[in-house]
């Protein structure tokens, strides 16, 4: 739907669990409305189509899992390359290879920030829930053509499989900004890869329309042709980092929950983010001090924002669905501070439970159910005492 | 369009003698015959010597990778069917992009592909290709090639594609064959044997004069092999989903087509403004749900989530099922809580609704630790099989499902759950089923939700 708002009119996509039911939804969705559908003969030829569709002037989407991810390395370097906005959906599933392909995790975030040669600059953004994955997927086309690069969202099997409550109108209020193509005027030369200061980010003009336009994978210069020149090719490489670097304080998305005292604080991303909430809630509640940073945007990892929700703490507490990735990244900026991982990689969601053990041992204790029993007899009285309301502990 | 309007007038970079100059020459005739304009005009090149060859076309250019070449060109080709395509790639690139090529002429996709075929990989020092003959001398070859050589249009040829041409760097007419291509509406290609001066051609002894009787001992000759008659895949797209040309035209000036943001029409629950009695829960609540495939377990789980959004609550579903159909397992786990719900998780469950044998395998080791306070509600015949701890329920599930609808046996379980536990009104749950269900299947669900609460009132 966020797709759909953000004007996208192209998805190439290869069926793979748990990302199919995007292909689905795009196919009942775009047709109607003038938008192309097509499933490619593998996830290497649906991101290729994007490409082209992309150079036509559509606005282009692809969705697969980590398997797809693994082929769609190459192009991904080729979108960077030419500088073609795209968005690119990761629906994560366990694994490496085929994994457990129908259960969820968090394990392709250094890959979807490394994943193509070169080493150029990722976006990557981590829904948490249904209206995250609204809001961020349409926020990815925006960014997409604002820096005229890929965008990942990436989702995961218990974020993009699991049903819940949504109000789709709210998020459509919520989403800010509107998508804008920045299109070149049709009179006058075009360079396809213009820039001024390296930061900058010319304009598109789509193969079919007002001026003739060449695109290429090998390095080139602003108009698109090949060179050899070690100046022009270092500046073009400048180009296409520093166009997101530079500009990586436009792209922070965080959910700060701090609390003034904390010495412990929680950085989480995902759908891990939930059961971190129900931790931070419970530690709390018992009468722990504890700040939670929730991170939308991984990729360019919001460096001040985390250095000053570490600032007054000493311990940071990294719970991830993987065998720990994102904590590299906050025990780069943690100087000193006591970083404590907490991975799980079995298929299942960590439990609040497990978080709140590893944000104090003290705090981690199991109640006894107070309140009444399940209600029992025809229509009977409603639940007051739960087991699910003290999950995982 | 005048002569030479299509070329950047660049010398050519390729060694001297080789057919990949010559080969530029045709398709460049052929574009100035064809006579679109260069803006819709895309030269899309594969990897090798032969994908230099954008650099000499003053038309849009499109260098890709390796072998993906197609891709790009049907991307293009179904975001603008106006445009024209021409893809000029080597015999690498149907090697690496096999599956694209074959895939492409299946569709019927309206691109022209160029194929300078010199049997081997002339820019990385002359390696072996997939139409390198048996017995070729290559580098990786040395003592002979031991595979059997593609036969690029007897592989395509099956796929029904509008245009199968073979022909050489040395024939004249080369021109006019690409443009017979160019005029054909669907998939088109062109195998043109080429001489590579730098490797095969020296190693092997192919020249102008041995290339024919090459062709004849190859059993492949030249000139037009097949032409088609099925319709060109973005036309065929356009009429079987009925768009309208004004949409399906380009986005000429780079603004994508219009989207009508007021037919957004959802599928989705809108239960906001149902007249429903909300509900009195006070906390989370877990449920699992744990049957067989083709019990309706998924839209029985999706009807008591449903039910609780009608009356106020939140909720959330997640499904485990196999990839197979009608067999085996399938389980919902359902959350419902009167406050938004961050975990979706249930480590603890309060309710289970066990329908069958293979629901109770798929629980498996949960079973055995079950607390007190969860609630089983178990088809009668399998209550035996539940491990003392939690508060058992044993009910006729199947037989009350079989007076009424078999495939409604998950609703039945449903109804039981709802009126046992007292989650919420039953009648949120039947105005869930309205709002998803079409009315016949609704009915037979709202009748199965109130079978299984009568189950409960019947305990007394």
């Amino acid at each position: 739907m966020a797709a759909v708002d953000a004007g996208c009119d192209f998805f190439a996509g290869y069926p793979i669990t748990p990302a199919t039911s995007i292909l689905h939804g795009m196919m009942n969705e775009l047709p109607g409305r003038g938008g192309v559908v097509i499933q490619g003969e593998d996830e290497i030829s649906s991101i290729g189509m994007c490409i082209g569709a992309v150079a036509a002037g559509r606005r282009a989407m692809t969705a697969s899992s980590g398997p797809g991810m693994s082929l769609y390395s190459e192009n991904i370097g080729l979108a960077i390359m030419g500088e073609m906005p795209l968005v690119i959906v990761n629906v994560q599933r366990q694994g490496p290879a085929t994994g457990s392909a129908t259960k969820g995790a968090d394990g392709d975030v250094q890959f979807m920030r490394w994943g193509t040669s070169g080493g150029f600059p990722m976006i990557v953004l981590s829904p948490e829930n249904v209206r995250d994955c609204y809001l961020l997927t349409f926020c990815a086309f925006r960014w997409a053509e604002r820096f005229r690069c890929p965008v990942i969202v990436a989702s995961q099997k218990e974020v993009g499989l699991t049903r819940e409550v949504f109000d789709l109108e709210e998020a459509r209020e919520s989403r800010g900004p509107e998508v804008v193509r920045r299109k070149a005027p049709a009179d006058g030369a075009y360079l396809p890869h213009d820039f001024v200061h390296h930061a900058d980010v010319g304009p598109l003009s789509p193969m079919g329309g007002s001026h003739v336009v060449r695109f290429t994978t090998s390095m080139h210069d602003k108009r698109g042709w090949l060179t050899k020149d070690p100046e022009e090719i270092q500046d073009m490489m400048e180009h296409l980092s520093r166009k997101v670097t530079d500009c990586a304080e436009e792209m922070v998305v965080v959910d700060e929950d701090l609390q003034e005292g904390a010495e412990t604080l929680v950085v989480v991303y995902g759908v891990t983010a939930r059961a971190a909430r129900d931790a931070v809630d419970l530690a709390r509640e018992r009468g722990g001090l504890v700040s939670l940073l929730v991170v939308k945007c991984l990729y360019p990892v919001p460096e001040a924002r985390l250095r000053r929700a570490m600032a007054e703490t000493r311990r940071v507490v990294c719970p991830e669905m993987n065998q720990g990735q994102y904590v590299h990244e906050i025990s780069r900026l943690a100087r000193g501070r006591k970083v404590i991982p907490v991975n799980k990689m079995n298929t299942e969601l960590i439990s609040p439970g497990e978080i709140l053990k590893r944000i104090s041992a003290d705090l981690f204790q199991v109640d006894e159910v107070s309140g009444t029993g399940p209600g029992s007899g025809s229509g009977g009285g409603a639940r007051t005492g739960s087991g699910c309301d003290r999950d995982g502990l | 369009m005048s002569g030479g309007s299509y070329s950047t007038e660049e010398s050519y970079s390729f060694c001297p003698g080789c057919g990949h100059a010559r080969i530029v020459a045709y398709l460049e005739e052929a574009l100035r015959g064809f006579g679109a304009s260069p803006e819709d005009v895309v030269v899309v090149t594969d990897i090798g010597c032969v994908g230099l060859a954008d650099r000499y076309f003053a038309t849009n250019a499109f260098h890709g990778l390796h072998g993906r070449s197609i891709t790009y060109a049907t991307g293009l080709k179904l975001a603008n069917p106006r445009l024209t395509v021409v893809v000029v790639m080597g015999d690498g690139g149907t090697g690496i992009g096999a599956a694209h090529l074959l895939a492409a002429a299946r569709r019927n996709i309206g691109i022209t592909v160029v194929v300078a075929n010199n049997f081997n990989y002339g820019m990385t020092g002359g390696q072996h290709s997939t139409t390198s003959p048996e017995g070729a001398l290559t580098s990786t070859t040395p003592r002979g090639n031991l595979e059997t050589p593609l036969d690029l249009l007897g592989t395509l040829r099956p796929a029904r594609p509008s245009f199968l041409a073979r022909g050489t760097v040395f024939d004249d007419g080369m021109g006019s064959l690409i443009l017979r291509a160019l005029r054909t509406d669907g998939f088109s290609l062109i195998d043109i044997w080429d001489n590579c001066v730098a490797y095969y051609a020296r190693r092997n002894q192919l020249t102008r004069k041995t290339i024919h009787a090459f062709m004849e001992e190859m059993g492949m000759p030249g000139g037009v092999i097949y032409e088609g008659d099925r319709a060109e895949y973005t036309q065929a797209w356009r009429e079987q989903y009925g768009v309208p040309n004004h949409l399906s035209s380009v986005p000429v000036d780079g603004v994508s087509s219009a989207v009508d943001l007021t037919d957004t029409e959802s599928a989705d629950l809108n239960l906001a403004d149902a007249d429903i009695e909300g509900s009195a829960l006070e906390v989370k609540v877990g449920i699992v749900i744990a049957g067989s495939a083709g019990q309706k377990i998924r839209s029985a789980a999706t009807i008591l989530g449903g039910g609780a959004i009608a009356s106020g609550l939140w909720a959330t579903q997640k499904n485990d099922y196999p990839i197979t159909v009608r067999t085996g397992p399938s389980a919902a786990e359902v959350v419902l809580s009167p406050h938004h719900i961050n975990y979706t998780g249930i480590e603890d469950p309060d309710v289970i609704l066990v329908l069958s044998e293979d629901g109770l395998s798929y629980l498996g080791r949960r079973l055995s630790s079950l607390s007190e306070h969860c609630t089983v509600y178990v088809e009668e015949g399998l209550a035996g099989q539940i491990p003392t701890g939690p508060r058992i329920i044993p009910l006729p599930f199947e037989s009350t499902a079989k007076t009424n609808n078999r495939s409604a046996l998950a609703a039945v379980g449903i109804g039981a759950v709802l009126a046992g536990e007292g989650l919420y009104p039953v009648e949120a749950a039947v105005e869930a089923a309205r709002e998803i269900q079409k009315e016949s299947i609704a009915r037979v669900t709202a009748k199965s939700l109130d079978a299984g609460a009568l189950l409960i009132s019947g305990m007394g």
